[in-house]
């Protein structure tokens, strides 16, 4: 797939009229990667550093320039990367192109192995390519929210007025366990202000999530009294109690344990564009 | 090996890479966090660290330490080294989430087998797993897995060309709320037998901690908290140690240790003693509730030390005991230490007898608290000892990210003549903060204490892991 992938790239350079496989394409692999950067290969069956083992796929590449990177890693115009090639022979010493990969070891330098490269003509320019990418990590980024929105049961925009200790009542009969990973599981009561799916504004809605500051949560959403946000609600799956009570009435609950389940008031519009997009 | 390190940094440029000099001979403290990831501010709490008798220059550790490719990542990661800890390098191999839940590890035979028990994210279920070379980058082998268990904690040893395998958790699906378990391996992972090794009434459940150590005779001993009863945030528990005297090997393991009151199997070593349970920073930012400690003399089984932290009511909030056996279990010493507002208690009997305390405690008050990390030796039972200070830092910074802080548990080890294990705490590069000097992988400049990125800008004070080694008392 990879290897079809740079195909496809190089055909979308060439031929300017399949520009939009080509940005399916980059999309693909922009959503495969967390290290992309512009490289000139400088050896071919090398390594950078000794950690590293050497192999007819390792290629050593100097980073001309840095598109995107996780904010731990320490990587800058100039450094040379050790990248494991998903085909060996695929690169030649001198070739400049832009690499998408993912992070393999990491010591003193930088190991990546190769999701796909794009050859372009040399020299890349650095300023295309930086559009281009984050272009396509937009469209990445808004495909993934949209899947979200589409699992999400509720979607809504509001306010968290009240934050409670959750009663499990309808969870299977077993005795409670101490355990430090417990998550505790509180409720937020979600005043809904609009209404975006499966819900109306006016609406109280019962958020569950866990209050525990384990590491087994640590990154899932927590909630707290007066926070203001866009919020993807699923059907509680998870505690074993399906449902929660509202000034005496029996409701769903429901969850927001991914970090995308819960967006910023503005994202609103964002998310009722996605909703709309075909 | 100070030599060693010292060349080694002297290659990097800039006076970032400056090495305070070591002030006594032979300890080396080292940051395991590598120079590609300077820029990471990550809390790389409860580290653990697996040894290779055979090969001393290669190690793997780990810590609550993400994979740096972020949350969407497939896989976690663990550090290795080639070169006896002088330097370090991050794999991605674990079959987790970006992270895991928990996690410990044991080396086996030759090549370079590790096996590792961790809580997988998502969902948390233990998974025993394998690597036939730890070095390799492929995602480490499942050999077994089930929910509902706490904090695995591996052990091994060989027989022959067989790696055992003895994994203490706590299993809630232990039917009678007897959930100390020990799932036994005697073909290197390929098959499990969960292994109850609590027989007496429980408060529903035992407590977290179920630690296994194996000497070279076979003989297995595990510590446990029996867990009585509770009330509130505290409960009251026995600490317990059960023996087998041939690997476990048998249809009713565990047994080989009886209890003179009840004539039970599991010597009661302190009855009755009381655990604050607190999932909150309680103890210097850190939580407590399951410090539990176990070291065999390797090569006279007779010789055991078990450590655990209770509260005395002396308006400490959290003191470490120390305890020793010369009769297999039998009959235990009183505290041979009691060290107040400790946690994170480890031990290591080495090849000559001597034992080895690592320990963190929480020494001043509010905005001076330190957290203060020491290796204290003996050579007899503690009737005297040799204390090193391996780290003291600030034990108000960073603020937590999560819990644990710095860990519910740490590692020591000895190979040979050396005492080796990790610790975590504040990565502050402030000589003063690290008395026997420290090494970075990670850009730093000494001079004005701050850490450094690729870049060279300055990044936020985390918690790092600390590899150590401290010469073994002659």
């Amino acid at each position: 797939m990879h290897t079809r992938s740079a195909i496809l790239l190089a055909l979308a350079l060439a031929f300017p009229g399949v520009e939009g496989v080509a940005q399916m394409s980059r999309a693909a692999l922009v959503k495969q990667s967390d290290i992309i950067f512009i490289g000139t290969v400088t050896q071919v069956g090398a390594v950078a550093v000794p950690e590293v083992p050497a192999s007819p796929r390792t290629v050593v590449v100097r980073v001309d320039q840095v598109l995107e990177k996780p904010a731990p890693v320490a990587l800058t115009a100039g450094d040379s990367v050790t990248v494991e090639t998903a085909r060996a022979g695929s690169l030649k010493a001198g070739i400049q192109a832009t690499f998408y990969t993912t992070g393999w070891i990491f010591g003193r330098g930088v190991a990546v192995r190769e999701v796909g490269h794009e050859p372009g003509r040399s020299p890349v320019v650095a300023s295309v390519q930086t559009a281009a990418v984050a272009r396509a990590r937009l469209e990445v980024n808004d495909a993934e929210l949209k899947a979200h929105i589409q699992r999400a049961a509720m979607v809504v925009a509001g306010r968290v007025e009240q934050v409670r200790p959750a009663e499990l009542a309808g969870a299977p009969t077993r005795p409670k366990r101490i355990s430090e990973h417990d998550p505790n599981w509180q409720e937020a009561i979600i005043q809904v202000q609009d209404g975006i799916k499966g819900a109306q504004a006016g609406e109280q809605v019962v958020v569950r999530f866990p209050g525990s500051a384990d590491v087994a949560w640590v990154g899932t959403p927590k909630f707290a009294v007066g926070e203001e946000g866009t919020f993807l609600l699923h059907k509680d799956s998870t505690t074993g109690s399906p449902l929660s009570m509202i000034a005496g009435r029996s409701v769903p609950a429901y969850t927001a344990l991914h970090k995308v389940d819960v967006l910023s008031k503005q994202d609103a519009t964002r998310v009722r564009s996605l909703i709309k997009r075909p | 090996m100070i030599a060693v390190g010292v060349a080694l940094f002297a290659s990097c440029t800039g006076s970032e890479r400056q090495v305070p000099p070591a002030k006594l001979a032979g300890i080396r403290v080292v940051d395991l966090i590598p120079a590609s990831l300077s820029g990471e501010t990550w809390q790389d709490a409860e580290p653990f660290l697996a040894l290779y008798a055979s090969n001393p220059r290669l190690m793997a550790a780990s810590a609550f330490t993400p994979n740096p490719g972020g949350s969407a990542s497939a896989t976690a990661p663990i550090f290795v080294s080639d070169d006896g800890g002088d330097s370090w390098t991050l794999r991605n191999t674990l079959p987790s989430e970006s992270m895991t839940a928990d996690i410990t590890h044991a080396v086996g035979g030759t090549p370079p087998v590790l096996y590792a028990g961790i809580m997988k994210v998502p969902g948390f279920p233990l998974n025993e797993l394998k690597a036939n070379d730890f070095f390799s980058p492929a995602t480490m082998t499942l050999q077994a897995f089930r929910v509902d268990i706490d904090q695995p904690f591996v052990r091994t040893s060989q027989v022959g060309n067989a790696d055992r395998v003895y994994i203490g958790l706590n299993d809630f699906d232990a039917p009678d709320g007897r959930t100390a378990t020990v799932d036994v391996s005697l073909d290197g992972g390929g098959t499990y037998a969960s292994r109850r090794i609590e027989t007496r009434s429980t408060a529903g459940q035992n407590g977290p901690s179920i630690r296994p150590a194996v000497a070279q005779d076979h003989t297995v001993y595990v510590a446990y908290f029996g867990w009585r009863s509770n009330a509130g945030a505290d409960v009251t528990s026995d600490v317990v140690v059960v023996r087998d005297d041939s690997g476990a090997t048998g249809a009713t393991p565990f047994r080989d240790l009886v209890d003179p009151s009840d004539h039970l199997p599991g010597r009661l070593v302190a009855t009755h003693v009381t655990i604050p349970w607190s999932n909150a920073p309680t103890l210097g930012q850190e939580r407590i509730g399951s410090t539990l400690a176990i070291a065999v003399d390797g090569q006279h089984s007779e010789n055991v030390y078990l450590a655990w932290a209770d509260r005395v009511g002396t308006g400490d909030i959290y003191t470490v005991h120390v305890r020793r056996s010369t009769d297999r279990g039998a009959t235990w010493s009183g505290d041979l230490r009691a060290l107040t507002n400790a946690t994170d208690a480890s031990l290591a009997v080495s090849a000559n007898g001597s034992v080895g305390l690592l320990y963190q405690q929480v020494t001043g008050s509010a905005g001076t608290s330190r957290w203060v990390t020491r290796l204290e030796q003996s050579r007899d039972g503690f009737a005297t000892h040799q204390d090193v200070v391996l780290a003291s830092v600030p034990a108000t910074t960073p603020t937590f990210q999560f819990l644990p802080y710095i860990g519910d548990y740490n590692c020591l080890l000895t190979r040979g003549n050396q005492f080796l294990g990790i610790f975590s705490a504040n990565n502050t590069p402030d000589s003063t903060n690290f008395p026997q000097g420290v090494m970075y992988q990670r850009r730093v400049d000494f001079p004005t204490h701050r850490l450094l990125d690729g870049s060279g800008a300055a990044v936020a004070v985390s918690i790092d892991p600390f590899f150590f080694s401290v010469p073994v008392l002659p």
